[in-house]
């Protein structure tokens, strides 16, 4: 079709090997293929079958990075996810002692979970002015808070009736290796939610949230409406997260899910979201949290200190973000001379 | 147009708010239990928060230019625990070298964030959340994976925490020395001036010949130095360096002492009386609520609701602000 100019305007995408390699998710494949032979490495002990049985401790956090990745799209941040995974779960084992069935259980957690989330969206809403950063600071505090006073001095809660969360541990038998039901969760859930993304009406708005508010606003989308269902979202993801937390350690104390926000943003950063909005994909995300739970996997089978996983973590986070505009810079700066 | 009165202007201010809640916490609490009332309990307190109020001058200056430094506590943690591990193992005796190792190693870590965040545009909260873990890391691996520097090697060091000048403690001259040079530094100094202009309209301060990126760059370098400054007085004032120190507040204390005191997350408000009397509310409540007989439990639940609450508060106020604002103009 040729348009007013006289060019052509060619509106499907083209697409090439090199393309699909260059493009920041190709990268990533390439960062998970080199994490693994890394770790094959690396460790002895690293194989399929300790890998999945190692995993579920880690892939808890990836239900907070799929919905965290929907806010950083919109351009906000929320730090009280960890506080929110706390109370949870502090809520999962007490009414797991009284004796309830499990479903009760489930339900109270969730519960507690959208409301926490419902408080920040409540919040960020109502006062749009206000940045999500200070609200969500204030919220970790008090849900923490919370969670401490309910705790009580001890500080901490063991779940007694361990015959439900046993559950959600369970390992299916493949033949390659017992895979445990937390990681078909994090994948079907996982690509719903990259569907949902990149391809509803509703992952289109989000990303028009996150481009431009005032834009977004004046063409007709309801922005308090989209950020009202993710933030409340991000509460569910945090009660479901203290869920599997629980199932893997039977209890909660007053530090459960510290630094589990940091951990999410950080997946998602890494996986190509940018944190001032409107870019990155799910796909990407997933992709960085499995490299990154592979690294913890095969460094803690070594027994590396687990503070010099989270420097590798840190540095790569930051290299993710520094790199790719210090080449376009460079390139900027030899294009003009 | 004509020029509000200064007495209107002053009591129209924030900070005039934040002291009057200042003092009627003060009076209340006095008036329920007199221990709180009395000189040395005021120096406890603040040589007891001298860390966070340091600290939070710098990030003061961070959040002027519209930025956030997370990292600011494990920085503070790598200062410390290098000077630590050289009293254990280094043979450091001297106090005022151990300062200025611990404010050199925090200076060089500020210095790589705002080079991070100025030369590479990084958004501020990704680059320090990096930067937390690394500086975190570096701690444990300085301290030969966890390893504590207690009193019993420290030497002389923890008798500045406890030592005294003209009647008042050392820390707390610090305190009042950094205040009064950051006052000085914030309203009269051309380079602080630039700091406000660069946080309320970066383009315009671009436009008038400021170099935004340098004063990115100095802002978390100013943030580096006051935490290796508070790294030594930290180890001064508790006579141990731990690799996992401040690790679960992290910098959400200083941020919170920020926010009560006015700065904005935005850029380009904020006053050094502000920082002052905001972290003097975040310190009074720890010390405020065993004396009203209030569980220590119930201690982060009520910062947390303060901090939501003057928040929204302020929020309110604006909104009103702005209503006035726009009807004086419709008539």
């Amino acid at each position: 079709m040729a348009g007013k100019s006289g060019r052509t305007i060619n509106n499907v995408p083209e697409s090439s090997v090199k393309r699909m390699i260059l493009s920041w998710e190709g990268i990533l494949v390439l960062v998970l293929i080199g994490v693994n032979i890394f770790c094959a490495f690396f460790s002895d002990v690293y194989n399929v079958a300790n890998l999945l049985r190692q995993m579920p401790y880690y892939l808890a956090e990836m239900f907070l990075m799929i919905i965290m990745a929907f806010i950083l799209v919109m351009g906000e941040i929320d730090i009280s996810v960890g506080a929110t995974v706390c109370l949870c779960a502090t809520v999962s084992c007490i009414v797991c002692n009284t004796g309830a069935p499990f479903i009760v259980v489930i339900l109270a957690t969730l519960v507690t979970g959208t409301l926490c989330g419902a408080l920040n969206a409540l919040i960020l809403t109502i006062f749009t002015e206000l940045p999500p950063m200070i609200v969500t600071l204030a919220t970790q505090i008090i849900f923490r808070g919370i969670a401490e006073i309910v705790l009580g001095s001890g500080g901490s809660i063991s779940a007694s009736n361990t015959q439900g969360f046993k559950i959600l541990s369970t390992k299916i038998n493949l033949g390659f290796g017992k895979v445990p039901i937390i990681l078909f969760l994090v994948l079907i859930i996982g690509i719903i939610f990259a569907v949902i993304l990149g391809k509803s009406t509703f992952g289109r708005r989000v990303y028009a949230v996150g481009t431009n508010r005032l834009a977004a606003h004046y063409s007709g989308i309801h922005v308090q409406k989209i950020r009202f269902i993710i933030y409340t979202m991000m509460g569910t993801a945090a009660a479901i997260c203290a869920l599997f937390y629980v199932s893997s350690s039977y209890g909660a104390n007053t530090t459960t899910g510290n630094g589990y926000e940091m951990d999410a943003i950080a997946m998602a950063v890494f996986g190509g979201i940018s944190s001032t909005g409107g870019k990155g994909n799910l796909a990407g995300g997933i992709l960085s949290a499995f490299a990154i739970v592979c690294l913890r996997v095969g460094l803690g089978q070594k027994n590396v200190h687990a503070q010099v996983v989270l420097l590798i973590v840190g540095a790569l986070l930051v290299a993710a973000v520094a790199l790719p505009n210090i080449i376009g810079s460079l390139r900027r700066a030899v294009k003009k001379s | 147009m004509k020029q509000k009165s200064t007495l209107k202007k002053l009591l129209g201010s924030r900070e005039f708010l934040l002291l009057v809640i200042v003092i009627a916490m003060f009076l209340i609490v006095s008036a329920i239990n007199p221990a709180f009332f009395s000189f040395k309990a005021i120096s406890d307190m603040m040589k007891n928060n001298a860390v966070t109020m340091v600290m939070a001058l710098g990030m003061l200056c961070v959040m002027l230019v519209g930025g956030i430094d997370i990292s600011c506590m494990s920085a503070l943690a790598l200062a410390a625990m290098s000077i630590g591990m050289l009293f254990k193992y280094g043979g450091l005796t001297s106090t005022i070298l151990a300062f200025l190792i611990a404010t050199a190693i925090g200076t060089a870590c500020g210095f790589v964030v705002g080079l991070i965040i100025s030369r590479a545009d990084v958004p501020p909260i990704i680059a320090t959340m990096g930067f937390m873990y690394i500086w975190r890391a570096l701690g444990y691996l300085v301290s030969f994976g966890g390893e504590w520097a207690g009193a019993n090697v420290l030497g002389t060091f923890p008798n500045f925490g406890t030592g005294s000048l003209l009647g008042l403690n050392n820390l707390v001259w610090v305190i009042i020395i950094a205040y009064v040079i950051f006052f000085i530094f914030m309203k009269w100094f051309r380079l602080g001036r630039k700091i406000y202009a660069v946080g309320s309209n970066p383009e315009a301060a671009q436009v008038s010949g400021i170099n935004v990126r340098n004063i990115k760059l100095l802002v978390y370098t100013i943030m580096g130095v006051l935490s290796g400054l508070s790294g030594a007085l930290y180890v001064a004032t508790y006579a141990s360096a731990q690799p996992n120190m401040n690790e679960t507040t992290g910098a959400m204390d200083i941020i919170a002492a920020c926010v009560i005191g006015g700065v904005s997350m935005s850029g380009g408000r904020g006053t050094v009386i502000g920082v002052l009397l905001g972290s003097f509310i975040m310190a009074m409540i720890p010390k405020a609520l065993p004396l009203l007989h209030i569980d220590a439990l119930w201690q982060n639940t009520i910062k947390g609701v303060l901090i939501l609450v003057v928040v929204v508060v302020n929020a309110v106020l604006q909104r009103v602000a702005d209503r006035n604002a726009l009807s004086r103009r419709e008539m």
